[in-house]
């Protein structure tokens, strides 16, 4: 490995271990991520803002620290950027949006605070789909951001940009958000790992709301390690989120290197399996990965599970409710102040009922004890599909109405459980595919071993895009 | 869908927008018009048969909103 060029292939771990032996400096670190930003993303769109001076200030603000001594954690001197819902203290934080141009917060997200806290570096804010809903849109003050493998192609949403800009080397780990699979979804097209944690395991103050029930914070990271780190940072309890839960933080890292012997996996292979716009290379990939994590020691069993529609429509009637809650005055005064398919996603809000919405959290409690107490109270997680086919081209997309999206992570935004997206090849075109795994709520790190012991096994991780840089980098 | 339950939907669709207040630009309104088809879709497969005990989720906790609250 090279001094220079291969710098964003150092996990965080192994970055770690330079900046404190001496061998590397956040600076180092930070001007490579910088120089590769400058070189590429004018291809990939995934930043909308680059925050040099001030990564370049928290770059030497960590040097000085790690050359006195003083630690403060994993990410210390790591460089990271933020989706840009999670507000940041005097920089601007659009959520993509017309509506918000201007809008700088005067107070930091709880998941920035921490970042900052432990001595991370912010490279910037980045591309999402328009408050973390509609997209791909052509139509915002900002362009979508572009899949790294290959331009021409959707990214996934709505962490778009944290996605892409992970994948392309640009960054090792980008906090996303995931109300309906906004993490899984551009972690599953871009190729790498995105972790939905359990409902109220990190804050979501102070990032723009999308669904209250739904919204999860979570990273998008190169590696499954690199997740678990991040993790680490940003995790616990937050007395001002109502939804925060007050429980103790476990080491997240603590399983990763282990095998699987001893761990029993539920296969809900049907469950995908008859969906309309499935990929028969998307079954095999997911079909050889089950047989792979079967090697490493654990059992497979398949196993039923309710009808995805159920899960889905729960999901969706939440969703659209809470957002045209959270949107309603705007959207009926400043229409066309929203993109076309952000407006014509939220407005539908307005047709909901407010028995549609009870009968959806009725239901929500059902499917959750369905999937908590009957599955996973005798498997240990579930191992399923993420999307059901590789990335689609943007010029496949409608121009007059929203894109039905094939995702089928809505589920375990449902029901609150922790779930890792983790790439398991790719398709014919050289497209990503993957799946997910899904744990018990809070069981992160037997959810993060799994995911790292077939990471490790596969080997997926040692592919990368080929984009060509503009500059030297 | 035969083209009189297209209008019937459209009908109902409009009386909505109207008790919400919304005026849907025109060049928009096929977008949400076919999203509001769905949605009516999804809000019939919500109604499972349950026993008026079957309670939501997220029914409050008393110790988290005193807690938000006290803040």
């Amino acid at each position: 490995m090279t001094a220079k060029t291969d710098l964003h292939e150092l996990s965080i771990a192994e970055a770690g271990r330079r900046l404190r032996s001496g061998t590397l400096t956040s600076m180092a670190l930070t001007q490579h991520c910088l120089s590769r930003i400058a070189a590429l993303d004018p291809l990939l769109h995934t930043f909308v803002l680059v925050t040099k001076e001030r990564a370049l200030a928290d770059a030497e603000h960590a040097d000085r620290e790690l050359n006195t001594g003083i630690d403060k954690g994993p990410m210390h001197g790591i460089p990271y950027a933020l989706k840009d819902i999670y507000a940041t203290a005097g920089i601007r934080t659009t959520c993509h949006s017309r509506l918000l141009l201007d809008n700088v917060p005067k107070e930091d997200s709880v998941v920035e605070a921490k970042l900052k806290a432990g001595g991370a570096v912010l490279l910037g804010k980045l591309a999402t789909h328009e408050f973390a809903i509609g997209g791909p849109s052509f139509d915002l003050p900002f362009p979508p951001a572009r899949n790294p493998w290959h331009l021409d192609h959707f990214t996934g949403g709505s962490s778009s940009g944290s996605g892409a800009a992970v994948a392309a080397g640009l960054v090792r780990t980008a906090m996303g958000s995931d109300t309906g699979g906004s993490i899984r979804g551009p972690a599953f097209y871009c190729g790498t790992v995105g972790l939905k944690p359990t409902y109220g395991l990190v804050s979501r103050r102070g990032v723009f709301p999308l669904s209250y029930t739904l919204d999860h914070c979570g990273p998008l990271s190169w590696a499954v390690e690199d997740a678990a780190l991040t993790l680490k940072v940003i995790a616990g309890h937050d007395p001002l989120d109502p939804a925060s839960a007050d429980i103790p933080v476990p080491d997240f890292t603590c399983g990763l290197g282990q095998d699987l012997a001893g761990l029993k996996l539920a296969y809900p292979r049907s469950f995908f399996a008859a969906q309309e716009g499935l990929v028969a290379e998307v079954v095999t990939s997911l079909d050889i990965a089950a047989e792979q994590i079967a090697k490493l020691g654990a059992h497979v069993e398949e196993v039923k599970l309710p009808d995805f529609e159920l899960f889905n429509a729960c999901g969706r009637v939440i969703l659209t409710a809470e957002a045209y809650a959270i949107h309603e005055k705007n959207l009926l005064t400043r229409p066309l102040d929203y993109g076309r398919y952000t407006y014509q996603r939220m407005m539908v809000g307005a047709t909901i009922s407010a028995a549609d919405l009870t009968q959806a959290f009725r239901l929500r409690r059902e499917l959750s004890e369905i999937v908590n107490a009957r599955v996973l109270g005798t498997f240990d997680a579930i191992i399923t599909a993420n999307g059901l086919a590789a990335a689609p081209r943007f010029d496949e997309f409608p121009t007059d109405v929203p894109p039905k999206m094939t995702l089928q992570t809505m589920p375990f935004n449902v029901t609150g459980n922790p779930s890792l997206a983790i790439p398991t090849g790719f398709s014919k075109s050289g497209l990503p595919l993957g799946m997910q795994i899904v744990g018990r709520p809070f069981a992160e790190p037997t959810v993060l071993r799994i995911g790292a012991a077939y990471e490790a096994a596969a080997g997926w991780i040692n592919n990368r895009p080929s984009l060509k840089l503009s500059t030297a980098a | 869908m035969s083209e009189e339950q297209d209008a019937v939907l459209e009908r109902e669709f409009d009386m909505l927008m109207a008790k919400a207040g919304a005026d849907i630009p025109a060049d928009r309104k096929a977008g949400v018009l076919a999203g509001y088809r769905d949605m009516k879709r999804m809000a019939a497969l919500l109604r499972q048969p349950r026993s008026e005990a079957a309670e939501p989720s997220n029914i409050y906790c008393l110790t988290g909103f005193a807690r938000s609250r006290q803040s």
